[in-house]
């Protein structure tokens, strides 16, 4: 049944260009098929998440930069400081909002319950973090053809790390990107809201606990921001083969060709399930005539 | 007016010269003098306005030109001579001549003019009035400009000429120009009138030993905080390097609190304190604590403040201003007592927690050890997150490059 793609060779430049080892291609899944990677709801989720970041960076971050900069010259009227601690606090208003909608979205619905489970981290993900590293360093690979350590590396070939890890509907990266959006909704929330409670806190606590609060959103400000403009715009818009940037925040959707050399395993999971459907399909059209071959239906399937 | 001037020229036609002069002693002199296009040889106008001169404080008390022109009362002949000795106002003001021979104006010099100013040139010639009149030259609201005549352009140095510029801008300033309050303080407030004297000479009301006295003219009350003060109370004993009125609330620009130009404004306040707080020879001259500003700079009001938060606590918040007491004063409000009382002005219901605690916290590590060891954690969980970051991209990078250059 499975028959080789005709445009094979220019798949695998575009496999070994995202670094992820390819798989075969089947008919069963054209290249140009449209796959739904985010519905509409979530990309929502994503805009959402986007302006308030963007917001709280801007309204938060020159807290924590000396004031004698140039960044002064943003608050130039007389009111400016309280406008950007409104600014700020009705962004921090929108995450909450947010964040809550999130926690209702992957619990009340089944594809949100499919997506947490999804973007849960694995065993399966350090060691794909691992093997990536590794087989992007090349440091072992280029040890062993010195002749270095050959028994160590003949005796355990792992630490050779030949091939790129495959990856399943969501990688080790966008993993622990999710992850990171949790711990950092959490520590950000909690902390932000005592920050502005300062009266409520005050009563509550000592004020080194208060002071603790700073501490913990400020740095977790700067850790955050730092891991958005390095990580995640590097993966998602300055990868080679990527940028100038990802569309599936804005379109959703992924084509065959892209799934099949960016998350295989997912893609050999939907192959296995329609392979499953034509043989069953196959076997009934045959029971009655034999004959043409059905399409086959996936949930996500767009078209 | 014309017609009364017609029938007067008619009349001296007419009539005996003398006989006139003996009814106004002042007709005699106005008879040429009253002729606007007379000159001198110099080309200058020997008009004098009869009316103007009417109006004056000497025309209303009948004082005549002679009175004045003391040298013309012998002179029989007519016209006179052109030179005649100055007119000596010393001769009845004895004692503002007195005053004002030890004035810095008595020795004052613009360019080669020996005796720049003298009597006339703040009080006018023949139309002097008196200083009560609101149209007097040295009527408080017209003072500025009858100083700026020459302190605006003529005096020597920059600095000089700015101070009346500064003044009409200042609060006193408007006070007289837009308000029209005739109490405000205006230049002779301050300087004196006829006694002007240089800020360094120690009898000048300007002087640093007497600047809380000529403000607390006006401001009793406020002289009266003052001198209940730590700043005060070693003002009277003798220290000059206490700040009086002008150090925080500058000289002729005094501008009200409000006003975001202001010393006193209250995003500026920490940096007019720190003029002597954060100076390191009056810290180590009178054992004062220190860093006091890094310390206030750092916290969160220090903060936004310099963004120009106005509603955070500023220096005077919690020390208060005129009347600043050490916190060992039972009066102060930083004084244990009244700690809770003070933070809760702004931190309603928890001034009594807030109240024990440090504030200017030199030592953060010591203040805070949990929030120290959280700091330096994040300072370490960042650089070693943001750190694999970079090489893990770099090594992906390169396995990218390489893979292209392959491909090519």
């Amino acid at each position: 049944m499975d028959i080789k793609a005709l445009s094979d060779v220019e798949l695998s430049n575009t496999e070994a260009s995202h670094g992820s080892s390819p798989c075969e291609a089947s008919l069963l899944v054209r290249n140009d098929e449209v796959f739904i990677r985010m519905t509409p709801i979530e990309r929502m989720q994503h805009i959402g998440l986007i302006i308030c970041f963007v917001l709280l960076v801007l309204t938060g971050l020159p807290l924590l930069l000396d004031p004698a900069m140039w960044l002064k010259k943003l608050f130039f009227f007389e009111t400016s400081f309280a406008w950007r601690g409104w600014i700020h606090r009705i962004a921090g208003v929108g995450l909450i909002s947010l964040s809550v909608f999130h926690l209702f979205y992957i619990s009340c619905t089944q594809r949100g319950r499919d997506l947490f489970w999804a973007l849960t981290p694995k065993l399966k993900d350090v060691t794909d973090a691992l093997e990536s590293f590794g087989y992007n360093l090349g440091a072992t690979r280029w040890l062993y053809e010195k002749g270095m350590l050959r028994r160590f590396f003949d005796r355990y070939p792992y630490w050779l790390f030949p091939q790129p890890p495959q990856y399943g509907r969501f990688n080790f990266i966008e993993k622990f990107e999710y992850l990171a959006v949790w711990w950092g909704n959490v520590v950000m929330i909690a902390s932000g809201f005592f920050l502005w409670a300062t009266n409520l806190s005050f009563r509550l606590f000592p004020l080194w606990v208060y002071d603790i609060f700073k501490i913990i959103h400020s740095y977790e400000a700067i850790l955050a921001f730092l891991a958005i403009i390095i990580w995640h715009l590097y993966n998602v818009h300055l990868t080679p083969g990527v940028f100038p940037m990802s569309r599936v925040w804005l379109d959703g959707t992924i084509t065959g060709r892209d799934l099949r050399a960016h998350h295989p395993l997912e893609y050999e999971a939907i192959l296995e399930a329609r392979r499953l459907a034509t043989s069953v399909r196959e076997n009934s059209e045959a029971q009655r005539k034999g004959g043409q071959m059905g399409e086959a239906g996936p949930r996500d399937r767009k078209s | 007016m014309t017609g009364v001037r017609v029938l007067e020229a008619l009349l001296l036609l007419v009539l005996p010269v003398r006989s006139l002069s003996a009814n106004d002693p002042n007709e005699q002199c106005l008879m040429c003098h009253e002729d606007q296009s007379l000159k001198n040889q110099a080309g200058r106008s020997l008009f004098v306005n009869k009316g103007s001169f009417e109006q004056s404080i000497h025309g209303k008390s009948g004082i005549s030109c002679v009175s004045c022109h003391s040298a013309l009362e012998s002179v029989k002949d007519f016209p006179h001579a052109e030179t005649l000795a100055k007119v000596n106002c010393a001769s009845c003001h004895e004692q503002p001549q007195k005053k004002f021979d030890s004035s810095v104006h008595a020795v004052a010099r613009v360019g080669k003019e020996a005796q720049a100013v003298t009597c006339v040139s703040c009080h006018g010639y023949h139309d002097v009035l008196e200083s009560k009149d609101v149209h007097s030259k040295t009527h408080p609201l017209n003072q500025p400009q009858t100083c700026g005549s020459c302190h605006l352009s003529r005096v020597n140095g920059k600095k000089g000429q700015g101070f009346v510029k500064d003044f009409l801008q200042s609060t006193h300033g408007i006070a007289l120009s837009k308000t029209g309050l005739a109490n405000s303080a205006t230049c002779a407030s301050c300087h004196g009138s006829h006694e002007v004297k240089r800020t360094a000479d120690p009898a000048a009301p300007i002087s640093r030993s007497h600047v809380p006295n000529t403000c607390g003219q006006c401001h009793a009350g406020i002289l009266k905080d003052y001198a209940e003060g730590v700043h005060g109370q070693d003002f009277v004993k003798g220290v000059r390097d206490v700040p009086v009125c002008t150090d925080c609330h500058g000289e002729h620009q005094i501008l009200t609190p409000q006003d975001k130009q202001s010393k006193v404004y209250s995003t500026q306040v920490a940096l007019t304190c720190a003029k002597c707080h954060d100076n390191e020879d009056l810290i180590r001259k009178y054992n004062l604590p220190e860093k006091r500003l890094r310390t206030f700079q750092g916290s969160f009001h220090g903060l936004a403040s310099a963004y120009g938060e106005t509603k955070v606590a500023n220096c005077a918040s919690c020390h208060g201003f005129h009347n600043i007491r050490p916190s060992s004063d039972p009066n102060s409000p930083i004084n244990p007592a009244h700690l809770p009382q003070t933070c809760s002005q702004c931190h309603a219901g928890a001034g009594e927690k807030l109240s024990q605690v440090k504030i200017h916290i030199l030592d953060p590590k010591a203040a805070n050890y949990a929030g120290y060891m959280i700091q330096k954690a994040y300072f370490v969980l960042i650089t070693l997150m943001i750190g694999s970051f970079v090489v893990y991209i770099l090594a992906d990078l390169k396995t990218r490059f390489r893979q292209r250059s392959r491909k090519v």
